[in-house]
C-alpha cells in the first residue's frame, strides 16, 4: 500500500452511489424505533435512541434534491460523528468500505451545479460521489431555528 | 201363245202325269192277274194233293180189309177205319175246290161212286169174315170185282190230275203272255211319259226361262248403272211379258232420275223433279236432295265467302304462330338444357342423400357409442372430482408450507443483513485502527462477502420460494377452477349425457328422415330424369312444332288459294 488513498463507506441513495469518509463513519445501524420530531426542516427525519443517545437523523435526498420514496425497514444510518455533533445519515443500501487512490480522484464535474456542486468533495472515474460531510452540516441552512409557539 | 206361265207348267206335267197313271192302271191290272194265277196254281197243287191223299186212303181200307180178311183181328181193322172216315170228306173238300169246273164236277162224282162202291164191296167182306164165313168173302174177292173197282178209281183220279194239270199249264201260260205285255207296257209308257215331260220341260224353259235370263242380264245392267238399254217385250201377255214392261217402265223412271242427276252433276240444280208417287223413295230423295243441294250450295257460297277471309286471316295467324313456335322452340331448348341442370343436380343430391343416409346411419351407432361413452365420461368426471379434492388439499397443505418457509427465508434474510452491517462496521473499525486493523478488515471483508452471499443465497430461495408460491397460488386457484370446472364437467357431462340421448334418438329419427329422403331423393332423381325425357320429348315435339307451323303457314296460304278457288267454283253454280 504505497499510494495514499482515502478510506470511504459508499453507499446508495435513489440509485446513485454515494461515499462518505470512513473517518468521520462510526458505524451502521438498521433504522429502528425511528421518532419523528415536530418543528423541523424537512431533511430531519426523526431522532433514534442509539445505545442511549439522541441522535437526529438526515435524509440527503432532500438535501440533495433526490426523489423521496418515504421510509422502510430497510434503511440503514450511516452514525457520523463530527468534532462536537454526532447525526445519522439516512441511506437506502450500505456498499461497503472501500479505498479510493488519490490520483482517481476528479475534481467536480462541471455539469453538476447548484447545491451538490457545494457538497461535493469528489467523483471517482466510476462516477461515485464523495460528499464532504463537514461542508454539509456546517451548511447555514442546517442549523434549526424553529420557534414553535405553544 | 196366250196361256199364262202356270197353264203351261199344268198343261205340260198333266199330260206327263195321265201317261203314268195309264202305266200304272196296266201294271196294277197285270199284277192282279199274275197273283190269280199264283192262286190258280197253288188251288192246283191243293186238288192234286187232296187226289193223292184220297187214293192213299183208299189203299188204307184196302189194307185193312185184306189184313182182316187174313187175319181176323179187329186191330187190323183201325187203318180200314181211318182211310174210311177221311175218304168222304175228302172228296167233298175237292168238289168244293173244282167248284167252277163242270166237267171235274162230273169226273169227281164218278169218283165219289166208284169209291162208295169199293167202300161197300170192303164193308161186304169185312161183315162177312167177322160171321166167320171167310170163304164166301174170299169168293166174292177172287171176283176180282175189287180189282176192277181199284183200277177204275185210280183211271178216275188219273183223269182228274190230268185235267188239272192241263188246266194249270193253261193258266201259266197266260200269266207269262200277261206279265210280258205288262213289261212292254211298263217300259214304253215311262218312256212314253218322260218324253211328254221332257218336252213340257224344254217348252216352259224356252218360253219362260229365257226371257227371265234377258231380263236378269237387263238387271244386272241397270245393277252397273247402264241404263242405255232396250227391253223386248214381245207382245206377250203372260207373267213374262208384265214383268219386261214393268223392266221397261223402271228403266225409264231411272233414266229420267239419271237424267236429273246429270242436270245436277252439271251443276244445274234449277230443275225440279216430280216423284212418280208418294212412295217413290228415290224420286222423293232426289227432290229432297235437290232443295238440299240449293240449300247448301247457297250455303257453300257463303261458306266459301267466309272461308276465303277466315283463311287469310289463318295465314297471318299461322304466321305469328311459327314465329311463336319458333321463339317457344328457343325457350323449350333452354327449359330443357336446365332441366339436364337439374337432373344432374338432383342427381348429385341423390348421391349426397344417400351419403348423408349412409352417415346417419353410422351417425345413430356413433350416438349409441356416444352414450355409454358418456356415462363412463360421468363416472371418469366423478373420479376426477375425488381427485381434484385430494389435490386441492395437498396444495393447501403445500401453500402454508411455503409460507413457513417464506418466514424461515425472512429470519435467514435479516441474519445475512445484520451480518452485513456487522461486517460494515467491522470494516469501519478496521480502518480505524489503521496498519494494525488491516487482517482485521479482511476478515470483515470476508464476513462481509459470506453475507453478501447469505443474501444472494436467500434472494435466491426467495426467488424461488416466490415463483413456488406463485405456483402454489396458480396451482390452488387452478385446483379451485379445475374444481368448478369438474362440477361444472360433472353437470355438463350430465346434460351432455341427457344430450347425447336425446342426439341419439334425433341422429335416429334423422338417420330414418335420412333414408326417407334418400329414397324421395332417388325418386326424385327417377322423377327428374322422366321430366328430363319429358322435355327431350318436348324439345323433339317443339322443333316438330316449328316445322309444323311452318308447314301450316304454307297449307294455310294453301288453304286461302283454295278458298280464292272455291269462291271461283261456287260463283259456277246455277242455284
Amino acid at each position: 500500500m504505497l499510494e495514499t488513498g482515502v478510506e470511504v463507506l459508499e453507499f446508495r441513495l435513489a440509485e446513485e452511489r454515494y461515499a462518505l469518509e470512513s473517518a468521520y463513519v462510526q458505524e451502521v445501524q438498521p433504522l429502528k424505533d425511528l421518532a419523528p420530531l415536530p418543528c423541523t426542516p424537512s431533511f430531519v427525519v426523526g431522532i433514534v435512541n442509539v445505545r442511549g443517545r439522541i441522535v437526529p437523523v438526515l435524509d440527503l435526498k432532500t438535501f440533495l434534491e433526490l426523489p423521496v420514496k418515504g421510509l422502510t425497514d430497510l434503511h440503514r444510518i450511516i452514525l457520523v460523528r463530527g468534532d462536537d455533533f454526532e447525526v445519522g445519515v439516512l441511506a437506502d443500501v450500505i456498499v461497503g468500505v472501500r479505498s479510493i487512490p488519490d490520483d482517481t480522484l476528479q475534481p467536480s464535474l462541471p455539469t453538476l451545479t447548484g447545491v451538490r456542486d457545494e457538497y461535493l468533495k469528489g467523483v471517482t472515474a466510476e462516477r461515485l460521489v464523495i460528499l464532504d460531510l463537514k461542508r454539509i452540516l456546517t451548511d447555514p441552512r442546517i442549523i434549526v431555528h424553529d420557534e414553535v409557539e405553544g | 201363245m196366250k196361256w199364262s206361265v202356270g197353264t203351261k207348267i199344268t198343261a205340260g206335267f198333266s199330260v206327263a202325269l195321265i201317261v203314268f197313271v195309264i202305266v200304272g192302271m196296266i201294271s196294277y191290272r197285270s199284277t192282279t192277274q199274275l197273283i190269280g194265277a199264283s192262286d190258280q196254281r197253288k188251288h192246283t197243287y191243293d186238288v192234286l194233293g187232296l187226289l193223292d191223299d184220297a187214293l192213299s186212303s183208299l189203299q188204307d181200307v184196302e189194307t185193312g180189309q185184306r189184313g182182316y180178311l187174313l187175319v181176323g183181328d179187329d186191330s187190323y181193322l183201325e187203318p180200314y177205319q181211318a182211310g174210311s172216315d177221311k175218304l168222304d170228306q175228302r172228296l167233298q173238300e175237292i168238289k168244293r175246290l173244282t167248284v167252277d169246273n163242270p166237267r171235274q164236277q162230273q169226273r169227281i162224282d164218278r169218283l165219289s161212286t166208284l169209291v162208295k162202291e169199293r167202300l161197300a164191296s170192303a164193308r161186304e167182306t169185312i161183315e162177312l169174315r167177322r160171321r166167320g164165313k171167310a170163304d164166301e168173302a174170299l169168293q166174292i174177292i177172287k171176283t176180282g170185282k175189287d180189282k176192277s173197282l181199284m183200277d177204275e178209281v185210280r183211271k178216275a183220279v188219273s183223269e182228274i190230275k190230268n185235267e188239272e194239270v192241263e188246266l194249270l199249264a193253261q193258266r201259266t201260260e197266260e200269266a207269262r203272255v200277261n206279265g210280258s205285255m205288262t213289261k212292254w207296257t211298263i217300259g214304253i209308257g215311262t218312256l212314253v211319259a218322260l218324253s211328254f215331260a221332257g218336252l213340257a220341260g224344254f217348252v216352259i224353259t224356252r218360253n219362260i226361262a229365257r226371257p227371265l235370263r234377258d231380263l236378269t242380264t237387263v238387271a244386272e245392267r241397270i245393277t252397273v248403272g247402264d241404263l242405255n238399254l232396250v227391253v223386248s217385250t214381245d207382245g206377250r201377255s203372260d207373267e213374262v211379258g208384265v214383268l219386261a214392261r214393268t223392266f221397261d217402265r223402271m228403266t225409264q223412271s231411272l233414266r229420267t232420275m239419271a237424267t236429273a242427276a246429270e242436270k245436277i252433276a252439271n251443276g244445274d240444280l234449277r230443275s225440279t223433279i216430280e216423284p212418280q208417287s208418294p212412295n217413290d223413295v228415290l224420286g222423293n230423295a232426289f227432290a229432297r236432295m235437290s232443295d238440299n243441294l240449293r240449300e247448301q250450295i247457297r250455303g257453300l257460297i257463303e261458306g266459301a265467302n267466309i272461308l276465303g277471309s277466315a283463311a287469310s286471316e289463318i295465314v297471318a295467324s299461322t304466321s305469328q304462330l311459327a314465329s311463336t313456335a319458333t321463339e317457344s322452340a328457343t325457350a323449350v331448348n333452354e327449359t330443357t338444357t336446365t332441366v339436364e341442370e337439374v337432373r344432374q343436380t338432383a342427381e348429385l343430391a341423390s348421391q349426397k342423400a344417400k351419403y348423408v343416409a349412409d352417415s346417419a346411419q353410422k351417425a345413430a351407432q356413433t350416438s349409441v357409442s356416444g352414450r355409454k361413452s358418456a356415462e363412463d365420461v360421468a363416472l371418469g368426471m366423478n373420479r376426477i372430482r375425488q381427485q381434484m379434492e385430494a389435490i386441492a388439499e395437498s396444495m393447501v397443505r403445500l401453500s402454508e408450507q411455503s409460507q413457513t418457509i417464506g418466514q424461515i427465508i425472512a429470519t435467514v434474510e435479516d441474519l445475512a443483513s445484520q451480518s452485513n452491517l456487522l461486517a460494515v462496521n467491522a470494516a469501519i473499525e478496521a480502518a480505524k485502527a489503521g496498519e494494525h486493523g488491516k487482517g482485521f478488515g479482511v476478515v470483515a471483508q470476508e464476513v462481509k462477502s459470506l453475507a453478501e452471499q447469505s443474501r444472494q443465497a436467500t434472494n435466491q430461495v426467495r426467488t424461488i420460494l416466490s415463483d413456488i408460491q406463485k405456483a402454489t397460488t396458480a396451482a390452488v386457484m387452478a385446483t379451485e377452477q379445475g374444481s368448478k370446472a369438474v362440477e361444472a364437467g360433472e353437470r355438463q357431462t350430465g346434460s351432455a349425457g341427457e344430450a347425447i340421448q336425446t342426439l341419439a334418438a334425433n341422429v335416429s329419427e334423422a338417420a330414418q328422415a335420412a333414408t326417407q329422403i334418400a329414397a324421395s331423393s332417388q325418386q326424385q332423381l327417377v322423377g327428374t330424369e322422366q321430366v328430363a325425357a319429358a322435355m327431350e320429348s318436348i324439345k323433339q315435339a317443339s322443333t316438330q312444332n316449328v316445322a309444323s307451323a311452318k308447314q301450316l303457314e304454307s297449307a294455310a296460304r294453301n288453304v286461302d288459294d283454295l278458298g280464292q278457288r272455291l269462291k271461283q267454283i261456287v260463283a259456277g253454280y246455277k242455284a
